[in-house]
């Protein structure tokens, strides 16, 4: 099978296309379109076929990470959004939790109440009203209401509308009628309910949720179907498929109707690709680490599976979102992070970035500041004529300047104050990896670091020091990593449902009769997508706390265990006691929700075919001055400068080195080992 | 200063960050396995780090100012009291502490200490810090059920269980005989020794990660990173100290007390702010002189100080614009809080405390109203005060408990209007979700929704007030402590003042009595409702110069009315749009 991943970014557009067949693949990066996405997509895609000699009609499938949802959210640029909830309830959206933001601020902004998603004369309540434990009907709808509203939308050109009622999780009977007079009133409308979208308690949450997905929905459903429409125009008759924020990918029509599921569409491609890397040198505990410019993402894989988001801890924008993703925790650390001093005179690297625009000093654009990339200049790690495969000149100079005279504020040398800030950005990223690895109760010692994206490779050796790990690992293409593990996926589709359960009075059936409505809902939604419904693979869960609690964990409820919890309970006490380092076996528990995943699998992208490698002298390019050591007593070594696809395979070089390729440098300090090793990978032993 | 000379400010950078980071922890763990809904939805806990003297070092972010900010001061006050008992500390020992003439914030607030040791290279062992948590309890014996709205009580004994550095553990191992006193003798026990036990594992993983930190650095190193923090932070706020004018600002608020009871009402908080050099000074003398019997006195550590100091940050080093500022004590250095003795912000033992929130978080307004004079634009105008109310009712032989925080409002600040129904100032909490409410009590929340048309009129409005009515589903009892029923919250620079808050008991019959701001325990009955109005927030600048396209948006919001527009901010609103020439000339007219 021929399969292409498209990976769109801020800049630029990753692409690669792979035979799964012969484990071929080839790799392209055009410049992103950001107005319309999709012309840079599609020209990638037709580039990448002429490079690679086949036509276009011989992809079979189009795979694809988009960031249109997550923009329209970032920029708030989305679709006029109307809501129709429960009479009482009209400002649930506006007041939240009660809670700012921030502590220490009088001047801060709620992004709910600056920037809403619905404004207040959109949001139109009606009569109706549900009540626990099963969704009984207090006050029944008054769907005259609903058409009145769905109107008073319509005049008022509103372009998408939330159906968002409370304890709707339980019983959705009134948000369905309301969505069916919706329709009938305007059925050009983008509408969509909370229950469809997040059947979970918690009302703001849910809501925001609800309401997101109205927002964005008109621009990622226009945007998909435009896209699929280039693509067959340009020859490319293969199935388009939209990435997930949970890592599986989803068809047209769904991501069309549930836009918000695409939220982390291009980080959890990232995390894929990072798995896979692993697999390539056999391993499969693994921390990804993916450093571009602003950012650093991190997520954890143990035995192979990554971690799903807590509910309670998934933000975008500064907003609520109640839909499954991979746990990726993002921190402000990358190559444009700047080093300052604040005024208590205290020495900080990020969050703020030099960004693209002027970027860092070194990047001879006007940058004033001195930034990560700039230190890693001024230290010689980074090759002025060889960065980015030689695609950008370097200005040593500019960097020297910005981080000499930042050096002399501090009374340090130029050296010593590099140093000093590739320290404290590599100790802000281990500490983020600790708050998801040691307070989980994982040891990172044994765990790979998978280092991506153009800046991790240059971090990652000294962040997992700090971490006293024994290995790093940077894939064969670390700059499109994301678009490597987009071939990696499986179809997928989520449903929860809150259940509300005490260990004390469980009622079996009643979860197990959950889990087959959950199946079938999910068989219906492939049928519809005309999917091979009989190969689909299911997998149970269940959110458990201790009766009172507030937070949830998520635990495996594997269907053979439907006759009998205690399996269930017995590893929720452990994972409990692993994640908080206490356990309380004698409390009853509480069973909050009950999770289903459905996945269809796919082919894959294989592992790349063997290297035959060069050698040691044919992959030397120069050896400089390279700096390692700490602030307080730098250390200058002769450090050769190896180009990557003439590195000898198998064989183990040691550090200091700096190996070259066009997409990323990797910084190989003394005391490790560096290996090319034959599955594609670099694999640095600590 | 004498030690940062000695050490690289890369590794200051490097320690501060791994302190942060294992509070952030701390606080993490706890709320994941409180119990209580106080703690883990409303977030009404604290979680910070302290070196050996009890200075604190870092906090936990979700926690809440008024409950991490005290941390230190409890640690000083037993440190201060083992000394006196002649005790000592070892490893292994946990210390509870809820004394509000000991650094506590007020007695509900229990605060779990856990004192970390390190051993040098020679052998010798050093107490090197604590790793501490607070968090508000739901029962701690006092007179009615819950710990909010106990406003009868007439003295400190009145207000259930004092623990006054009691080792719950004695080097590992558990005090039994004190465990059991408080099964006995705290209503919901199931609950609070739950939340207990949650503080105590979550702040001995707190003491854990610290003595790992100092045994990395070493113990000299470790301390050298700490003194250099703390000279950082207090540098920082020196600085913005300095740059105030120079002078004294004096500002005068006043809290409800017991409205229907003269001689217990309408008391006088005055805060007078003095700038000198790079240092402040905070008088609170004016204010009214503490009343004896009844808990509405601000404990001076744990209270007072927290407000002072968390308006005194937010105001000059506000993290909107400063980014992210170190909690450590080195900020509040430069700050010296003086309130005579015998006056509601510095209460002689035994006058009451437990009802103290809701005066401390007028108090941090009283401050801010003194700061706004030195500073205009860097404050809102005034603040709408919060109320607490406890739901309990008895379940076969046992209490449930519940409490809720009803959230108050900003005022209008330089460029923007204020924050709508939010929890002000030192309180940051979280309310309940309905759905959780209405799943797991005998109660139903029948209505959450902006109050309309009632706010603080400014070229920048105050924020809107909430409206929350909540009805019982079964007998039960309640009580309530708050403020803001009988005084508006202040307009700034021309702004019109806020709106006061209010409480309504609606009866299943439909009769409605009007309830002031503090409400001993009482019965209800099924059918019975609160209306809650939240307070709004006072206006910034005039009104009349407010955008005349904002104030149409407010009443295509549906938040002002028409009629509103008109009279308060001189706009005429015609069909969808503004009516331009009947502004102007609205306008001409003059303010009003």
């Amino acid at each position: 099978m021929r399969l292409i991943g498209v990976d769109v970014g801020g800049t630029f557009t990753d692409l690669v296309l792979a035979d799964t067949g012969t484990g071929r693949s080839v790799i392209h990066k055009v410049s992103s379109t950001n107005a319309d996405p999709s012309i840079g997509v599609t020209q990638g895609v037709v580039e990448l076929c002429a490079r690679a000699g086949i036509a276009p009609a011989a992809v079979d499938q189009v795979l694809h990470g988009t960031t249109i949802a997550t923009n329209a959210v970032l920029e708030h640029r989305g679709a006029v959004t109307g809501m129709i909830t429960t009479r009482g309830y009209r400002d649930v959206l506006h007041i939240g939790r009660h809670q700012r933001p921030e502590h220490y601020s009088i001047q801060q902004q709620i992004p709910w109440q600056s920037r809403p998603l619905v404004k207040r004369r959109h949001r139109h309540v009606v009569t109706e009203r549900l009540v626990p434990p099963r969704g009984e009907v207090l006050v029944p709808l008054d769907e005259a209401e609903v058409r009145a509203a769905a109107r008073a939308l319509k005049a008022d050109g509103v372009e998408a509308i939330a159906i968002c009622f409370l304890f709707s999780y339980l019983n959705p009977a009134h948000e369905l009628r309301a969505r069916a007079i919706v329709q009938e009133e305007y059925p050009e409308a983008f509408v969509t309910t909370s229950a469809e979208v997040a059947p979970q308690f918690r009302e703001f949450e849910r809501f925001t949720t609800a309401a997101m997905n109205a927002f964005v929905g008109p621009r990622v459903r226009d945007y998909v179907s435009r896209l699929a429409g280039r693509l067959k125009e340009a020859g490319v008759s293969g199935d388009l498929q939209v990435m997930g924020s949970t890592g599986g990918v989803a068809s047209v029509a769904m991501v069309a109707e549930q836009p918000v599921l695409t939220m982390l569409s291009g980080p959890a491609a990232g995390v894929l690709g990072g798995a896979w890397a692993g697999a390539l040198s056999g391993r499969n505990d693994l921390i990804t680490f993916d450093i571009g410019g602003t950012s650093a993402d991190i997520a954890i894989i143990s035995g192979g599976r990554f971690g799903e988001a807590s509910a309670r801890d998934t933000w975008i924008a500064g907003f609520p979102l109640l839909v499954p993703m991979i746990d990726i925790h993002t921190i402000g650390a990358g190559g444009g992070s700047i080093a300052r001093r604040d005024a208590g005179g205290a020495f900080r690297v990020g969050p703020q970035s030099a960004g693209a625009q002027p970027g860092p000093a070194g990047y001879g654009r006007g940058g004033q500041r001195p930034t990560v990339t700039d230190a890693n200049i001024v230290l010689g790690r980074l090759d002025p004529e060889n960065f980015l495969g030689g695609a950008m000149a370097l200005d040593v100079a500019a960097a020297r300047r910005v981080v000499g005279a930042f050096a002399d504020e501090l009374g340090l040398t130029p050296e010593a104050a590099a140093l000093g800030i590739l320290t404290i950005v590599n100790a802000n990223m281990a500490n983020a990896i600790r708050s998801r690895t040691v307070q989980k109760g994982i040891d990172p010692r044994g765990y790979a670091l998978v280092a991506f994206g153009g800046a991790g490779p240059l971090q990652a050796v000294e962040v997992a020091r700090m971490l006293e790990g024994r290995e790093v690992l940077v894939p064969p293409h670390p700059g499109i990593t994301s678009a490597m593990g987009l071939l990696t996926t499986d179809l997928s589709a989520d449903a929860v449902r809150t259940c509300f359960q005490l260990s004390t009075a469980l009622d079996l059936p009643r979860i197990a009769d959950d889990f087959a409505a959950m199946e079938a809902q999910i068989i219906a939604r492939f049928a519809a997508d005309a999917l091979p419904v009989e190969t689909a693979r299911f997998t149970r869960a269940a959110d458990l706390r201790y009766a009172g609690q507030g937070y949830e964990l998520r635990v495996a409820f594997p269907a053979d265990e439907m006759a009998d919890a205690s399996g269930l309970l017995a590893r929720f006490h452990a994972q409990h006691k692993a994640e908080y380092g206490h356990a309380f076996p004698e409390r009853p528990v509480e069973i909050v929700n009950l999770r289903l995943t459905g996945a269809i699998p796919r082919p894959h992208l294989g592992a790349p075919p063997p290297r035959a490698g060069g050698s040691l002298e044919e992959a030397t390019v120069r050896v400089a001055r390279v700096v390692f050591g700490t602030p307080a007593a730098p250390e200058p070594h002769e450090t050769p400068f190896l180009r990557r696809e003439l590195l000898p395979v198998g064989q183990p070089i040691p550090g200091p080195a700096i190996v070259l390729q066009t997409d990323s440098t990797t910084v190989v300090p003394p005391g490790c080992t560096l290996t090319a090793e034959a599955g594609g990978n670099l694999l640095i032993a600590l | 200063m004498t030690e940062t000379s000695t050490i690289d400010p890369v590794t200051v950078s490097v320690v501060q960050g791994a302190l942060e980071t294992i509070a952030v922890e701390v606080g993490y763990k706890l709320m994941r396995m409180a119990y209580s809904s106080i703690i883990r939805e409303s977030e009404d806990f604290g979680a910070a780090l302290t070196d050996a003297a009890g200075q604190g070092l870092a906090e936990s972010a979700q926690s809440i100012p008024l409950q991490s900010g005290p941390i230190p001061g409890y640690v000083k006050a037993v440190l201060a009291t083992l000394a006196r008992r002649g005790d000592t500390l070892r490893p292994g020992d946990v210390i509870m502490h809820n004394d509000p003439y000991g650094g506590a914030s007020h007695g509900p607030d229990v605060a779990f200490l856990v004192p970390v040791f390190h051993v040098d290279q020679a052998g010798l062992e050093h107490l090197v810090g604590f790793s501490g948590t607070t968090a508000h309890h739901l029962d701690i014996g006092a007179q009615t059920p819950g710990s909010c709205g106990i406003v009868e009580a007439i003295d400190a004994y009145a207000e259930g269980l004092q623990f006054k550095a009691i080792k719950v553990y004695d080097q590992g191992r558990r005090n039994e005989a004190v465990r059991q006193m408080l099964r006995d003798n705290v209503r919901a026990a199931e609950m609070v020794v739950g939340d207990m036990e949650a503080q105590v594992a979550a702040s001995r993983i707190g003491a854990e990660r610290m003595a790992a930190l100092v045994a990395r650095y070493g113990f000299a190193e470790f301390r050298a990173a700490c003194a250099a923090m703390l000279d950082q932070a207090e540098r920082l706020m020196r600085r913005a100290i300095a740059a105030l004018p120079e002078g004294s600002f004096r500002a005068e608020t006043f809290i409800d007390g017991y409205l229907d009871d003269p001689a217990r009402s309408n008391l006088a908080l005055v805060a007078t702010v003095t700038k000198q050099g790079d240092t402040l000074l905070v008088d609170l003398t004016g204010t009214a002189p503490q009343v004896d019997d009844r808990p509405i006195n601000m404990p001076f550590h744990g209270t007072v100080d927290v407000a002072v100091w968390l308006t005194v940050r937010s105001v000059l080093l506000d993290t909107a614009i400063h980014g992210h500022v170190p909690v450590n004590e080195g900020l509040t250095r430069p700050i010296r809080i003086v309130a005579p003795k015998g006056c509601l912000a510095n209460p002689r033992f035994p006058a009451p405390t437990i009802a103290r929130f809701c005066p401390g978080n007028q108090l941090a307004d009283t401050v801010m109203k003194a700061l706004a004079q030195a500073v205009p634009g860097q404050v809102s105008a005034g603040i709408g005060n919060l109320k607490v109310i406890a739901f309990s009712g008895l379940q076969e032989e046992g209490h449930w408990v519940h409490m809720e925080i009803f959230e108050g409002a900003y005022g209008g600040r330089p460029g923007q209007d204020g924050m709508d129904a939010v929890d002000t100032l030192y309180a940051n909490t979280r309310n309940n979700p309905i759905e959780d409410i209405e799943s797991h009590l005998p109660l139903r929340v029948l209505r959450y929704e902006l109050r309309e048309d009632e706010a603080g009129a400014g070229q920048w409005r105050g924020g809107l007030g909430s409206v929350r009515e909540i009805g019982f589903l079964t007998d039960a009892g309640t009580s309530v402590e708050g403020e803001g029923h009988a005084h508006r919250p202040w307009g700034f620079l021309g702004g019109g003042e806020g709106v006061t808050a209010r409480l309504t008991l609606r009866r299943a019959d439909g009769s409605e009595e009007a309830l002031p701001s503090k409400v001993p325990h009482r019965a209800v009955r099924a059918g019975d409702r609160f209306i809650c109005h939240g307070p709004a927030g006072g206006g910034y600048g005039d009104p009349f110069r407010r955008d005349p396209a904002l104030v149409l948006e407010d009443v295509l919001d549906g938040l002002l009315s028409a009629e509103t527009a008109r009279r308060d901010y001189g706009v005429a609103i015609a069909g969808k749009a503004v009516d331009e020439a009947a502004t102007a000339a609205l306008r001409g007219a003059g303010t009003p």
